[in-house]
């Protein structure tokens, strides 16, 4: 099989055929109202004839993030029926080959390319490096941005964890009154702001898991693909309840230092 | 009065209001990068398609310009009625193809684009000249550099490259005539232009009078949408493409950038809100008995929620400027991280800075920090007074 | 001599769980115009719930109260400010200034909301601290002056803008006995001065300073005598 632009036009099936068959995937299927069984007229110029197929099967797009935002079409065909059409010849664009196991791919390679006329071998990881060039570009740009919501998270809890500490002053006033050392209530602010940072970051991996359940579900449904577009992994639950659980506890241990210096009178206010 | 309370409450907590006005300030930043992400591809788009002056685009039935090899048969004929019609001021015809150049290291391939230089519209010369024979060309710098060429060389090229026999097709001997920066090609794709008769002559009988693209430029004034349906009908094999029409297309394409833009754009309007508003609130419930003397002297409410709304709104302002110029910067970043995507135009900025992006963004700010202030100070403002000064009192 | 203040029937009942508790049960009274009047009584007894209701500041749960002949037990929470700003001087026992501004920004806080100019304000504030002996102290803040300073700024700014009547809680109940006395003197001064004084108090210095005592016991009063 191989692919190739082509132009499609749908020609009403008369007869059982003797046709070949092509696959067809489902977007093309659905906008174009195909069906199995279908015949349809192949061409590689818009609005010329060209040899008629039977649509022998309907195809899901693979999860390819290359592909989401492309709206092309995608028509298989067998190969000797799209040389045929576009007048190749026997020309292939690329063939691969499978090696008896992997260790013999790099010396096969070799071998290959000492002996070709006019081709070259190429790994089929490093080909798919090259391929991949837009998922990485994407990935990159989604990293640079999950950085700066980091950095606005981390200032977001930073803030609010010493408002909450601040909250304490009172008590912290009435404790150290009542002869409770700084370094108890220190002790104390601190384990409570990681309680609530730990709490806190515990309940936004619930969020962030509904939320990537809902992403995926829209963007899914948008680009028709099984892609999965947000994943919230282990290490990215565990990052984040780690982030917040440092971030707690150096907001807590922060505010708290500053009450304990301040004079317990003052804390009251008077 | 009023600037002395509000600013006097703010340096009261100097940690809290310096930490609010940064993480204010990174949402402004990435709020302005999310506006300039929504529309710039966009913008950026269109102002290359309309930095030429033409309006239409004929492109081969169902696809976008250059989207597919496809190309049109009769091109030639249909740039001849074209230009018949009192509508059209010019056409600009467009064949596309391969270059394929032997050098000592091997066989270089680049774009290349069969033009009339006299009313081309598909690149800027940076030097040199157009090509006014039929052999010379222009070529871009990655192209040059590839060859290591210079303007005034001669190179040998063909349209097509017989790899088993290593040997050039449809050969010719050209001179490099000007230094070219292509608009619609990518920063690292090798370029060159060439009269379209040489390309067409070099690919053989095949591409006599065809053509890939075609751009119109209409006279001043004429309605171009019912000019495009006019074309459309006269070339029924042909997809005619307004500006308007492509730049929707675009849309398409770049919908996951868009909603991308949206999602976090108001992710970080709502942070920045969320933080304003939890700051407003403890501050406001720190002054209590204040605010409740203030309304028992004979302050009006209106003016207490003002007060309070000018902190959240300076602290918002102050922030926004500090998250603009950090946007801008982090918007090069991003942009220069997208700038890499395979086959991007070189002259495409996904983060196009315009200034009703700061507006915005600005104004987004605002809003927010207005209706942040308003709600716990109404509140505040509300209170019964007795009740408030006994509680202040004993508190 | 026409009345000032006029209080008839004055009810004022608080919800405390299902029940009702009543802090006022029926007050009726008349200030007149440039009298000098203290409540005083046990606490618990309605004194400062009284003057809240004189104040505007809160409303009765039935009866009247008119100051100037105008009734205000149920104006509209912007009408009840507006009466406050410009009819009525509060003191309270712990100051309440603002902090963060200066002794003469707090008396010129009153008169900017009344819309005077800064030039007029800045102006009647610099007089009201002259009347009170604080002229060189313009630019402190509270923080940087005395109890019975702040107390003095207080009672400037409740004379900011000429108001009918000045209501004044426990205005000594926060100063030591020397700087007690001083603004008891004041009291004395600004009523001679004729204007029309009000005030709830423990302090048996201040009550005797003014004209009239009213007595208050659970809520109603139990006695009414004029001093001198």
């Amino acid at each position: 099989m191989s692919f190739a632009a082509l132009c499609l036009a749908l020609a009403i099936a008369q007869s059982q055929d003797s046709t070949r068959h092509i696959a067809i995937d489902e977007r093309l299927a659905a906008d174009a109202h195909l069906h199995l069984g279908d015949r349809v007229s192949l061409s590689a110029t818009p609005g010329e004839s060209g040899s008629v197929a039977t649509i022998g099967a309907i195809v899901r797009r693979s999860a390819d993030p290359a592909e989401i935002a492309r709206g092309e079409y995608k028509v298989r065909l067998h190969l000797t029926q799209l040389q045929d059409l576009l007048g190749y010849g026997d020309r292939v664009d690329r063939f691969a080959v499978a090696t008896t196991s992997e260790q013999v791919i790099g010396s096969a390679a070799e071998r290959i390319n000492s002996a070709a006329f006019g081709f070259r071998a190429h790994r089929s990881r490093d080909i798919a490096v090259q391929t991949s060039a837009t998922f990485a570009v994407v990935s990159r740009f989604h990293r640079a941005i999950g950085v700066i919501t980091i950095a606005a998270s981390a200032i977001f809890l930073l803030c609010i964890m010493l408002l909450k500490v601040d909250e304490r002053r009172r008590d912290v006033a009435a404790l150290r009154l009542m002869g409770i050392s700084a370094r108890t209530i220190v002790r104390g602010v601190v384990l409570e702001a990681a309680g609530i940072a730990v709490f806190g970051s515990v309940v936004g991996v619930g969020v962030g898991l509904a939320t990537s359940w809902l992403v995926n579900l829209h963007y899914q449904g948008v680009y028709r693909t099984p892609l999965r577009f947000s994943i919230v992994t282990t290490d990215i639950m565990l990052g984040a309840v780690a982030l917040s659980l440092v971030l707690g506890i150096v907001a807590g241990w922060l505010a708290a230092r500053r009450l304990v210096h301040t004079p317990p009178l003052a804390l009251f206010g008077r | 009065m009023l600037f002395t309370l509000a600013a006097a409450s703010l340096i009261r907590h100097r940690a809290r209001t310096v930490l609010a006005i940064l993480g204010v300030s990174v949402s402004a930043a990435m709020l302005l990068d999310m506006v300039m992400l929504s529309s710039g591809m966009r913008v950026s788009f269109g102002s290359l398609l309309t930095s030429q002056g033409y309006q239409l685009r004929l492109a081969p039935k169902g696809t976008l310009p250059f989207d597919t090899e496809a190309t049109i048969k009769d091109g030639d004929a249909m740039v001849s009625q074209l230009l018949a019609r009192p509508e059209v001021v010019a056409v600009s015809p467009v064949f596309g193809g391969q270059l394929y150049i032997l050098t000592a290291h091997g066989v270089i391939a680049s774009s290349a684009l069969g033009v009339i230089p006299a009313v081309e519209a598909d690149y800027e010369l940076s030097s040199g000249r157009q090509p006014a024979t039929a052999n010379e060309m222009v070529a871009n710098d990655a192209l040059l550099a590839a060859t290591g060429a210079s303007l005034g060389d001669t190179v040998h090229v063909g349209s097509g490259f017989d790899s088993q026999l290593r040997t050039l097709t449809g050969e010719r001997t050209l001179r490099i005539v000007g230094r070219a920066r292509f608009i619609y090609m990518a920063r690292e794709q090798k370029g060159a232009a060439l009269p379209i008769e040489t390309l067409r002559a070099m690919q053989g009988r095949d591409a006599d009078g065809r053509v890939s693209l075609a751009m119109v430029r209409l006279v001043p004034g004429q309605d171009i949408e019912s000019e495009r349906a006019a074309l459309e009908r006269l070339f029924p094999r042909v997809t005619v493409i307004s500006i308007a029409e492509a730049l929707k297309q675009v849309d398409e394409r770049r919908s996951y950038f868009t909603q991308l833009a949206v999602i976090l754009g108001a992710v970080s309007l709502v942070v920045g809100f969320l933080l304003v508003t939890t700051l407003v609130t403890v501050s406001v419930n720190e002054r209590i008995g204040e605010i409740a003397v203030m309304r028992a002297i004979g302050v009006h409410r209106w003016r207490i929620v003002a007060q309070i709304v000018l902190e959240a709104s300076a602290m918002m302002l102050v922030a926004s400027p500090v998250g603009l110029v950090l946007g801008l910067v982090t918007a090069r970043y991003l942009n220069s991280i997208l700038a890499n995507f395979p086959g991007m135009p070189e002259r495409i900025d996904f983060f196009y800075f315009q200034p009703s992006a700061a507006w915005t963004s600005l104004g987004l700010l605002a809003l927010s920090g207005v209706l942040a202030g308003i709600y716990p100070s109404w509140r505040s403002a509300s209170l019964p007074i007795a009740i408030t000064l006994r509680q202040e009192a004993v508190g | 001599m026409s009345a000032m203040l006029e209080v008839r029937a004055l009810v004022r009942e608080y919800p405390m769980g299902d029940e009702r508790v009543a802090a006022l049960r029926g007050v009726t009274f008349d200030v007149d115009d440039g009298d000098y009047a203290a409540i005083v009584g046990p606490s618990g007894c309605g004194k400062s719930t009284l003057l809240n209701l004189l104040g505007v500041i809160d409303r009765p749960t039935s009866g009247t109260v008119a100051i100037g002949g105008e009734r205000v037990d149920q104006l509209s929470d912007g009408r009840a400010t507006e009466f406050r700003l410009r009819r009525i001087g509060f003191v309270f026992q712990r100051f309440y200034l603002m902090q963060a501004l200066s002794a003469r920004e707090n008396i010129e806080l009153p008169l900017a909301e009344a819309g005077l100019g800064k030039v007029a304000r800045r102006d009647r504030a610099r007089a009201l601290l002259d009347y009170v002996g604080l002229g060189a102290r313009e630019g402190h803040r509270p923080s940087q002056l005395s109890g019975g300073e702040q107390q003095r700024v207080a009672i400037a700014r409740a004379l900011a803008n000429s108001p009918k009547i000045v209501l004044a809680d426990e205005p000594t109940g926060e100063l030591d006995a020397r700087t007690g006395a001083e603004m008891i003197a004041l009291f004395e001064r600004l009523n001679a001065d004729g204007t029309t004084i009000v005030v709830v108090t423990h302090d048996e210095d201040l009550a005797r300073a003014a004209r009239r005592m009213i007595h208050m016991r659970d809520g109603v009063i139990v006695g009414d005598e004029r001093a001198r």
